[in-house]
């Protein structure tokens, strides 16, 4: 992932900063986000898929509800079970182990995984999962790269120096690699940083790693904007008038970073979402008996002839949420800067 | 034998003849058919000569007798290599003098055992074949330190030489005349399973002079139907039928050349098989072509063969809440077999005898005592078992290993135990860690998923798992740590005993008690299969042996 254009960023306050440019609209009778939300309401696609991805949150959040519903839970084997569909009774799972495929009706609506449990209710709970961790682990990524970003930036010299090689240390390794690293060792063993302890087996294993494996990708851009800002009129006004550092990167930086982290969140989201799969497709991620999408792929691809459901669903859904966040995401940056070419790349 | 998915079987495919019949083998067609070859018919219709491919899906752990402790290494190296004593090639496991004259002849007292060389024997490089080569191919299984150490340790003198390290130095239990082949082993106590000790490859003959070190790369010369040739590590290796093989009661083989080859995915074994490019897979086809694949093939070029080998749950005696034996009843009563037969694919007879049917001392036990194969689960009486002990509540970590049925079955068995009370959550580990995890008492396993297939068809080692004596902090195989005095006073008067007949009754009485006690929870007996391309004859040349599972001497084209 990497900034195509580093030069050109999000600017949305050119000479005034963010206050200043509010003060303006106001003075001119329209608020600071005005034009960047017409500009996104006018973009119907950001807005299709903008509600796409919160019905999936919506459906998510409705988890227990299908499960309730279905009379189960998402741990919950039906290996034995037989069920009546279109009259007939028909086994769960079969003798030879190949599980029920879609029935269309309140129980494995989705069909059954080889465990004979509901593919339907999994898929829910792994949604919850996967944008639970997808979106802490980005608030993680944002908060840290904000953070060293803005030190770096505003800092310049030796603290630029050491946060700057450390975070190209980092960048020396594709994120998936990094990411399947860390939580191949971290995932069972847990986690021991003094009185900081994790559990193996627990979700924040792969929150933390993911959000500390995308921290590069946002911090290198912050800081380039801030050694951009800090040179501008109103942060030497600020200075001028007695500002120490701390409130000069709170008061004037970090409002006019946020257009910066709005364009940014929704696509660090769908990635988040993606590597969160990928290191449970490995085992390395959300560990069972908890459902993510990453793991029901892999159940799903030993049986991938005789049960093709089993991977197509949540490849589906996989594909749906990534791509209604990478639309809206892109939307969001149209409407912040029309001028703006940030993307993220692998 | 550990065992794994990894670590089941590889077969290969021969073809039939009678022992000595020359036949012309041949290169692969380049129509990229399997294999090609001249056959020849033997006197008894079977085809011999020409040349096959078989495909693993991992390269054995070793080509080496003293190092190989998985059956895909076995059963390549039983082909290659001969030891004193070995088992009938037939579908039963009688043990017969190998390179041995006859059997043993054991002292009264069960701790010395004389035997002698056949005469005239040479390696399959020309060299002859010597006593003393015995003593060094236990030396080499001491000193690398083997998985099969621990079987020759109860030789006098042998804990001495591996606490020694000294590599030529003498194990006194061993005493061999290379001039009348004269071999005396002497034991430190009487054991019942030497003889099959004596079977199991690492006892294999190998010349004097074969180095102190892993041989995978070039495996020393051996006494049987086929040598090694081309090894290709981890990509695959030959076997080359040895003519001069002359052995009284030993088969030759049949085809010319076995080639063996990785093919690290399943799914295109299958396919290849099917389509004739393979002749022969070991593993089980890929469980999404299972179905097709038992559907049309069965009875021509599929076979599907129960293995004595044993899966059952650990629980283990030593940590809250497994200690009570109201919680280990109320697991043996939840656990659906029926279930745990569809995780399987159908590939596992299920029963609840921990001794499996193939066995020496196995008598089903029917009714069994907390449910059999065929019920459903008493889930209600489970629950009052988990009230009477007053552990409602308690959380239970299973562990199970990340190949798909360890993991499905320690999930499977997380669920029930949430389902009648106790508040549990799997933990899967990587397979190649997994058993010594478990058996680091420090882990403090309670409870998961275990699995043993036999190193030789003697019930002393299926009940060594539930041994107390084999209790130990690291690399414990008796998970559960399962101490049971009654059983105990059994495995010491039986295991004592060399003649498995007199011993088999009080065998079947121990798979009863630790039946009866709910000690553990055993559930089946895993089915491994038997698939070919049409080239192969099936009829006349599956010989599914009990050790080695398909007996690559047997194997014959059409």
């Amino acid at each position: 992932m990497s900034i195509a254009d580093p030069s050109v960023q999000p600017d949305l306050s050119p000479v005034l900063g963010d206050r200043g440019r509010a003060e303006a609209a106001a003075a001119a009778g329209i608020g600071a986000w005005a034009p960047a939300v017409r500009r996104l309401r006018r973009n119907k696609a950001a807005l299709i898929f903008g509600a796409l991805f919160f019905v999936l949150v919506a459906l998510a959040l409705a988890a227990p509800l299908w499960a309730q519903l279905a009379d189960t839970t998402p741990a919950r084997n039906h290996l034995s079970d037989t069920i009546v569909v279109d009259g007939r009774p028909e086994q769960v799972v079969t003798l030879d182990g190949v599980p029920i495929s879609p029935t269309w009706q309140r129980k494995f609506f989705l069909g059954a995984d080889s465990n004979g449990r509901d593919v339907a209710v999994r898929l829910l709970y792994g949604a919850r999962n996967s944008l639970l961790i997808g979106i802490t682990a980005s608030i993680i990524t944002v908060l840290l790269a904000v953070l060293l970003g803005t030190l770096a930036g505003y800092f310049r010299g030796w603290t630029d120096a050491i946060i700057s090689r450390s975070l190209e240390v980092m960048w020396a390794f594709p994120a998936l690699l990094l990411g399947v690293a860390l939580g191949v060792s971290l995932a069972l063993g847990g986690l021991r940083i003094g009185p900081l302890e994790i559990e193996g087996g627990s979700k924040w294993i792969p929150t933390l790693i993911i959000g500390v494996v995308y921290v590069v990708y946002l911090a290198r851009p912050i800081r380039g904007r801030v050694l951009s800002l800090r040179e501008k009129e109103f942060v030497e006004a600020a200075r001028a008038q007695g500002a120490g550092p701390l409130r000069i990167m709170f008061s004037e930086l970090l409002p006019n970073l946020a257009s910066t982290i709005l364009v940014f969140f929704p696509l660090l989201v769908a990635n988040a979402i993606l590597l969160e799969a990928a290191l449970s497709f490995l085992g390395a991620g959300v560990q069972p008996p908890e459902p993510s999408w990453g793991t029901m792929l892999a159940e799903g691809v030993v049986l991938l002839s005789t049960a093709p459901h089993l991977t197509i669903v949540p490849g589906l859904m996989l594909v749906l949420t990534v791509l209604a966040l990478n639309v809206f995401g892109d939307g969001v940056r149209d409407a912040l800067d029309p001028r703006a070419k940030v993307r993220l790349e692998h | 034998m550990p065992s794994s998915l990894r670590a089941l079987l590889c077969l290969s495919c021969a073809c039939a003849a009678m022992g000595g019949l020359a036949a012309c083998g041949g290169e692969d067609d380049s129509d990229g058919s399997a294999a090609t070859g001249w056959t020849a018919a033997s006197d008894d219709g079977a085809n011999s000569g020409g040349t096959i491919k078989t495909a693993y899906t991992s390269f054995p752990d070793y080509l080496d007798p003293a190092l190989s402790y998985t059956q895909e290494g076995w059963q390549s190296l039983w082909t290659v290599y001969t030891p004193l004593l070995t088992f009938k090639h037939s579908e039963g496991a009688t043990v017969v003098p190998g390179l041995a004259e006859d059997m043993p002849d054991i002292s009264a007292d069960g701790r010395t055992y004389k035997l002698k060389l056949r005469s005239g024997l040479r390696y399959s490089d020309g060299s002859a074949v010597k006593a003393s080569d015995f003593e060094h191919a236990i030396k080499r299984v001491l000193n690398l330190e083997s998985g099969g150490a621990p079987h020759y340790a109860g030789i006098v003198g042998a804990e001495q030489y591996i606490k020694d390290g000294r590599a030529r130095a003498d194990i006194p239990g061993i005493v061999a005349n290379d001039a009348t082949g004269d071999i005396t082993i002497r034991l430190t106590k009487p054991d019942g399973r030497f003889p099959y000790i004596l079977t199991m490859v690492f006892a294999s003959l190998v010349p004097s002079n074969t180095p102190f070190q892993n041989m995978t790369k070039e495996p020393p010369p051996g006494v049987g139907p086929y040598k090694f040739d081309n090894v290709r590590i981890n990509r695959g290796y030959d076997l080359v039928r040895v003519r001069e093989f002359d052995v009284a009661d030993q088969p030759a083989g049949r085809l010319d050349t076995i080639k063996v080859e990785v093919v690290k995915n399943r799914r295109r074994q299958t396919q290849d098989t099917i389509r004739n490019k393979i002749d022969y897979m070991s593993d089980p086809p890929a469980p999404d072509q299972l179905r097709d694949i038992r559907a049309q093939y069965t009875g021509e070029r599929y076979k599907e063969f129960v293995t004595n080998s044993t899966y059952y749950y650990f629980l283990n005696h030593d940590v809250v809440p497994f200690n009570s034996p109201e919680v280990r009843q109320a697991v043996n009563v939840a656990v659906d077999k029926r279930a745990l037969a569809r995780l399987f694919g159908g590939l596992l007879e299920t029963g609840c005898n921990f001794l499996p049917p193939g066995m020496k001392g196995y008598e089903k036990i029917d009714p069994c005592p907390w449910g059999g194969p065929t019920a459903a689960p008493d889930v209600e009486r489970a629950r009052a078992l988990i009230r009477q002990a007053g552990v409602e509540g308690d959380s239970v970590t299973v562990f199970g290993n990340d190949e798909p049925e360890p993991r499905a079955a320690a999930e499977y068995l997380s669920d029930v135990l949430n389902e009648i009370g106790l508040k549990a959550k799997p933990r899967i580990i990587e397979a190649s860690v997994y058993f010594t995890t478990i058996g680091n008492q420090k882990t403090k396993a309670q409870a998961g998923f275990a699995n043993w297939f036999q190193d030789f068809p003697h019930p002393g080692n299926f009940f060594f798992l539930v041994d107390s004596e084999t209790i130990q902090p690291t690399n414990n195989a008796n998970f559960g740590n399962v101490n049971v005095p009654e059983l105990q006073a059994i495995f010491e008067k039986a295991n004592a005993n060399a003649d498995i007949d007199e011993v088999a009754d009080d065998y079947a009485k121990a798979d009863r008690v630790l039946v009866d006690g709910a000690h553990v929870v055993p559930y089946g007996h895993r089915k491994l299969t038997v698939f070919y391309s049409n080239r192969m004859n099936f009829e006349d040349c599956t010989v599914w042996h009990p050790v080695y599972a398909l007996d690559f001497t047997k194997l014959c084209l059409k």
